[in-house]
């Protein structure tokens, strides 16, 4: 019998430079899908994504802010990001989507998890 | 028993299969070859690979368009001999194929394009293929564009 997976995708990468974060968000929505146990962690830059009032349409890009405020809601079950990270980017309660939650990047917290990956 | 011991018997790749997934392009990451050198190293040592799922940019692997140099590695040509000779299902991801060119003759159809690029046996197919290795007891492995 298979091992129950507990999955956390990491995008550290900023938004809209490149498309890896996009797609590392379809992984996580197609595991929550899959009724699989899957939470999202943005580090370094790629706390970024979790800032309001981002203006895609801009650069003629779809906003990602609506995907990960539904995430919840499609069963991903936490949108995690690095506290330190946060606080380098300025990235406060105030301009920080709901449902976000600050921890702090320890062996601890990925000790959680079985299956690990980067957004590329 | 030691800790080091005690870590790799706590990893679920008890089984000694792979799940391998290429997210970096060939000819602009490493990732491709890096992959193809640890699937014939693990072939080699009697290990299992159940599945290389391309992903992102890994899809432009399974373009039968690719033309290097004769002097260069043929990537698509190099995976595409690995999987058919140990019947190892080779899949791209539809999503980011569709969005990159690369289609088979069912989407070429589809979407009334003017050619498919599909080079045999990989296939076109949903993320479902990767979640079913994931939730399976294969470690899955990534091979990204810094690999």
């Amino acid at each position: 019998m298979s091992t129950p997976k507990r999955t956390l995708i990491i995008i550290d990468q900023a938004p809209y430079g490149s498309f890896e974060g996009r797609e590392a968000l379809d992984m996580a929505f197609s595991l929550a899908a899959f009724d699989q146990t899957v939470s999202i962690l943005f580090s370094g830059p790629g706390v970024n994504w979790l800032r309001k009032g981002q203006l895609a349409a801009d650069i003629h890009q779809k906003s990602v802010e609506k995907n990960l405020a539904a995430a919840p809601i499609f069963g991903v079950q936490a949108l995690l990001a690095n506290a330190a990270d946060c606080e380098l980017f300025n990235l406060t309660q105030d301009n920080l989507l709901e449902q976000v939650e600050l921890v702090k990047l320890t062996p601890e917290l990925t000790g959680q998890f079985n299956h690990i990956t980067f957004a590329g | 028993m030691t800790d080091a011991q005690s870590e790799l018997t706590g990893t679920p790749a008890h089984a000694g299969v792979f799940t391998l997934v290429i997210t970096g392009a060939p000819y602009s990451s490493q990732a491709p070859q890096t992959a193809l050198d640890f699937a014939r190293a693990a072939l080699k040592a009697g290990k299992q690979i159940d599945r290389v799922f391309l992903y992102g940019d890994g899809v432009h692997l399974a373009s039968a368009l690719l033309a290097p140099p004769s002097d260069e590695a043929n990537l698509a040509r190099a995976w595409a001999d690995l999987l058919t000779e140990h019947q190892i299902p080779g899949v791209a991801c539809i999503a980011s194929a569709l969005r990159r060119g690369l289609v088979d003759e069912s989407e070429q159809k589809r979407y009334q394009l003017p050619a498919s690029n599909l080079v045999a046996p990989f296939e076109i197919a949903g993320l479902g293929e990767w979640v079913a290795s994931t939730a399976s007891d294969s470690r899955v492995l990534y091979f990204h564009k810094g690999a």
